[in-house]
């Protein structure tokens, strides 16, 4: 697409952490984009989109961006028929970012509904508006269990890690079939675990891989205040003490089932990677965004020790021991980053031919160091985004 | 009419405290183990109390009264140990001292000054009165009056009694009961002026059972028999001495008064029941001023209960045999979180019926982040923490002995143990600045609280909270750190069972506002209790009137359980006092609506003078 202005994208999901992502990137590349979302408790989704902009610095751009409140579990997206119509006769790109990334199984009902149920109307939409294409933000993991390649292609398993996995391979066979038959040309864009940007550190959310690292630096602050407060009587109990050059030594075995990677993206190759798949797609395909030199939990383990003066943390694969005692950092640690287990030490493969094709072979880069650093500061400074819209400056 | 000529700053604040006195009658009691007034216990009055003089300050101040004999000596009496600013800053964040100063102050200028101290003019009455009493124990006085004007609410007018009378036993009071019979005086009982409806207030005669603290342990019968003056708090003290627990009202409710009342209902109910439950006989001295035995033949039938009527008072109640409950030492409370006050009720309702724990409560956040917090601003800000960041908009206390604590585990409800029930709270102004909350309430997605089940969780909670009775005292006045720093290094003041027993963790829910509770007696039905709260809090949102849960606690194995619904209300402002007297009514129309609608609700004001009754009668007829 080489004038992009003259298209009008329908996004949904922007203000959740790909979603704005997206839509920051693409108005900074011109875009027009129709915002199709809600309002929050006491925020329309114009005030939401507008703060969301500021913290991307572009609220020069607000004039390519219009704002629809809908819900997309009603007939015609919740929006009046007038209005319905009116979008229909100008949308020309729909991209469906919404999505309800719970892993808990207790929000089954939640999770099938926001990415199952609700996937009609926007489908319905995108034929009512005879859309040039249709994309749609997956996840690698709709591979679900396996050890194998995963290729490019629909899934096909029924074993998957939790839930969202679940919904979303479901969610690509739906559209496929929709789409096929509706003669809609889709893409399925499967990224694997996103983090912040690269270059800046800066990202919305502070999920996935902040996760665990935040759990870390929780169960240091505790033993730190211990130490630096009450003598460190439960610290030394626990074998946890400050080395004299600075350093926490801080016990904390962490059991993962296999020997596995941990596949990480930065935001802005998704973003710069899905913008290329939006411009260069001609035919309905699936494209990986993953990394071909997967980190593990092992590096950022090491990264994690370096940066935040600490030592002890132990990466152990396989089962534990039956009589193994845990201290409770540990104990914590291990609820801590359970849900999240599967995704630490994986040994899935994932097949790029497609997305190596319209992207130019555009790749994530390495998850170095300085990159972890870059990061890992910005989710402290804004207190894993606790304060994100508190200081002007984040 | 108040003349605000020359007033000084620090009289504005007395007189501002003294208009905020609770009158909840807890200077009388030593529920913080520092002492209580020494001119109370020696005087008996409640004018000689620190809520007396609060009273007395705020009615001179306003020129009510003229300066008395009896006020000189309340006021003289007070030796400005600062005993009160304990007690009433833990309750509500007040210091009743700087009253006690204005109060002498007051007095001395007004001597200085030249002013002309009443004399109470002795006539015939209260001569024949003092006659039988003694001179000590009956006056006129205006000050006194004034002092026994208020009764724990503001929902009544105040009154100003002829005589206040200090009777010293039951002979006196049959002697006066003729007295008053003769010469048609009309007597008010006045226990500790709890009553919330203004039945101990009047014109006429007090009658003020406070001397009446006989205690006399019955031990091979399980029981104990008080004296008409005996406190809930002072009992439970003595029983507790001995190895007994009773199921004790509110600390400074008198046990005589609350069964004649109300009857006696704790979360100890689920266990040790309500009304005719907790005693095995009373002594009256009837209207005639005659002697009667609950247990007599010939007594009348208090046994009985006659719904949606108010019935007249059988008499006044002189002594009472409560029972003693045997106690375990492995006693433990525990606070189960819930999601939903349909998952609490469905919890107490399981327990109780069978049989598990011996108290059983549902909370809400506000009541429990209003006991934790050692004042009104960090009650607030905890709330948001139970309620936003640990997702726990309800609790259920439990008391239990280590069986019903270990089947509630089995039964695999994550719970808040002893332990971190005081890291909880001695290490509150951390968990005002803990940012491992929000992790924590991660780990609740796929099961609720299940972070409470992580081993090693107590501990961790002790490290990070870093609880102490230095950190939690940081927060309170400097002057006063040092005695709350001590008083929280007691092990009671954070025992949840001891709590719990003597009623203490209800005590705070009226620092921000007095409160007007409505109780009632219904199903455990969780349709019907929602419905009632929904409309508690219509009506009292239309009249813009404060309006939270109470609490919940089942009794008589889960069939029934007793609901407290409350509404806050400032009782300084007469407009304020108007809206809530018009959502009294309303509320209490509603109970009687459903009272009649289905058979099983049961306001509780139509418990008052019927206190004795039969669980069963009232419950289920």
């Amino acid at each position: 697409m080489s004038d992009n202005s003259k298209s009008i994208t329908a996004l949904t999901g922007a203000t959740g952490f790909l979603g704005s992502h997206l839509m920051a990137g693409m108005l900074l590349k011109g875009y027009r984009i129709v915002v199709f979302g809600r309002p929050a408790k006491n925020e329309s989704l114009t005030v939401r989109i507008s703060r969301l902009l500021r913290w991307f610095g572009i609220e020069n751009f607000s004039d390519q961006v219009s704002c629809v409140e809908t819900d997309l579990s009603q007939d015609n997206l919740g929006i009046e028929y007038e209005e319905y119509s009116r979008l229909c006769s100008i949308v020309n790109i729909v991209i469906h970012c919404a999505s309800d990334t719970s892993f808990s199984e207790s929000r089954r009902e939640k999770v099938m509904t926001a990415n199952i149920k609700n996937l009609n109307g926007v489908l319905e939409f995108s034929r009512n508006a005879r859309v040039d294409f249709f994309h749609y933000i997956s996840t690698a993991y709709v591979a679900g269990l396996t050890s194998s390649i995963c290729k490019e292609i629909l899934p096909s398993t029924n074993t998957f890690t939790n839930v969202y996995e679940e919904s979303k391979a479901l969610a690509e066979n739906i559209i496929s079939q929709y789409c096929n038959k509706n003669s809609i040309k889709h893409s399925i864009i499967r990224p694997s675990i996103v983090y912040g940007d690269s270059q800046t550190g800066r990202s919305l959310k502070f999920n996935a891989l902040y996760f665990p690292l935040r759990s870390a630096q929780s169960i240091k602050d505790i033993y730190l205040n211990d130490i630096h407060n009450n003598g460190g009587k439960k610290a030394v109990k626990n074998g946890i003490f400050l080395d004299e050059d600075g350093y926490l030594f801080l016990p904390l075995k962490i059991y993962l089932p296999v020997e596995g990677d941990l596949n990480i993206i930065p935001v802005d190759y998704f973003v710069n990677a899905s913008i290329k798949i939006i411009e260069s797609s001609s035919r309905s395909s699936i494209y990986h965004l993953t990394s071909n030199f997967p980190t593990t939990m092992k590096i950022v383990a090491k990264y994690y020790e370096q940066l935040m003066k600490v030592r002890g943390i132990g990466i152990l694969y396989g089962q534990p021991p039956a009589n193994l005692i845990r201290n409770p950092a540990e104990e914590l640690f291990d609820r801590f980053i359970e849900p999240y287990r599967p995704y630490l030490a994986d040994k899935r493969v994932f097949d790029r031919t497609n997305t190596n094709q319209v992207t130019d072979n555009l790749n994530p880069p390495e998850f170095t160091f300085e990159i972890f650093k870059i990061c890992m500061e910005y989710a402290i400074k804004v207190n894993w985004g606790e304060s994100i819209f508190v200081n002007k400056e984040n | 009419m108040r003349d605000n000529h020359n007033e000084t700053s620090e009289m504005k604040t007395a007189y501002h405290t003294a208009r905020n006195c609770r009158h909840y009658a807890m200077c009388k009691i030593d529920f913080l183990g520092s002492g209580v007034c020494d001119s109370g216990l020696e005087k008996h009055y409640v004018s000689f109390y620190p809520q007396g003089r609060m009273i007395l300050y705020e009615t001179l101040a306003e020129n009510k009264i003229p300066v008395t004999e009896k006020c000189i000596e309340i006021a003289d009496s007070c030796d400005l140990c600062g005993k009160c600013d304990y007690q009433c800053y833990f309750l509500n964040e007040m210091r009743p001292s700087m009253v006690m100063k204005a109060l002498k102050n007051h007095v001395e200028t007004f001597i200085k000054n030249g002013g002309r101290v009443k004399i109470a003019e002795k006539d015939a009455m209260l001569e024949e009165i003092q006659r039988i009493v003694g001179a000590d124990w009956a006056t006129n006085d205006e000050a006194v009056a004034a002092t026994y004007s208020h009764d724990l609410s503001a929902i009544s007018d105040p009154k100003y009694p002829d005589y206040i009378v200090l009777p010293g036993t039951k002979e006196e009071i049959a002697s006066l009961v003729k007295l008053f019979r003769k010469n048609n005086i009309k007597y008010t009982i006045r226990g500790n002026g709890q009553n919330l409806l203004g039945f101990a207030v009047n014109e006429g005669v007090i009658l003020d059972l406070n001397r009446m603290k006989t205690i006399d342990f019955d031990e091979k019968n399980w029981l104990v028999n008080v004296g008409s003056g005996v406190t809930a708090f002072d009992l439970q003290k003595q029983a507790q001495k001995r190895g007994y627990r009773i199921n004790a009202a509110e600390p400074a409710a008198i046990l005589c008064a609350n069964i004649m009342c109300s009857g006696i209902m704790s979360t100890f109910s689920t266990t040790y029941g309500i009304n005719a439950d907790n005693f095995i006989n009373a002594e009256f001295v009837d209207n005639e001023g005659s002697f009667f035995n609950l247990n007599d033949i010939t007594s009348p039938n208090l046994y009985s209960y006659k719904n949606l009527q108010h019935s007249d008072s059988p008499g006044i109640c002189v002594s009472a045999s409560i029972r003693l409950h045997p106690v375990t030492n492995d006693e433990k409370g525990i606070l189960v979180p819930f999601e939903t006050l349909d998952n609490a009720l469905d919890f107490i309702q399981d327990c109780s019926l069978r049989r598990i724990g011996l108290a059983l409560g549902v909370v809400g956040a506000e009541y429990i982040s209003t006991f934790l917090s050692p004042t009104k601003k960090k009650a607030a800000e905890i709330k948001s923490i139970f309620v936003d960041k640990l997702n726990i908009p309800w609790l259920v206390v439990v008391i239990g002995d280590k069986y019903a604590i270990r089947t509630i585990s089995e039964m695999g409800f994550p719970f808040f143990d002893q332990n971190m029930f005081n890291s909880l709270y001695l290490g509150l102004p951390s968990l005002l600045k803990a940012n491992w909350l929000d992790l924590v309430k991660n780990l609740s997605d796929d099961e609720p609280y299940s972070f409470l089940k992580i081993k090693g969780f107590a501990e961790l909670l002790e490290t990070a909270l870093s609880p102490s009775p230095a950190l939690y005292s940081q927060e309170i006045d400097p002057e006063l750190r040092p005695f709350f720093e001590k008083l929280f290094s007691r092990q009671e003041m954070t025992d949840l069972v001891w709590l719990n027993m003597y009623r203490i963790m209800s005590t705070r829910l009226g620092r921000k506002k007095p409160f007007l509770p409505a109780l009632m007696y219904l199903p455990v039905d969780k349709i019907l209790i929602d419905e009632l709260s929904g409309k508690f809090k219509l009506i009292a949102d239309n009249h813009q009137i404060d309006n939270d849960f109470g609490f919940i606690t089942p009794i008589d194995n889960g069939k029934r359980c007793i609901f407290e619904y409350d509404f806050f209300y400032d009782y300084n402002d007469p407009e304020e006092i108007q809206r809530i007297r018009q959502v009294a009514m309303e509320v209490n129309m509603l109970i009687d609506d459903y009272s009649v609608k289905t058979g099983t609700v049961k306001g509780h004001p139509y418990v008052l003078y019927q206190g004795f009754c039969r669980k069963e009668n009232l419950l289920y007829s």
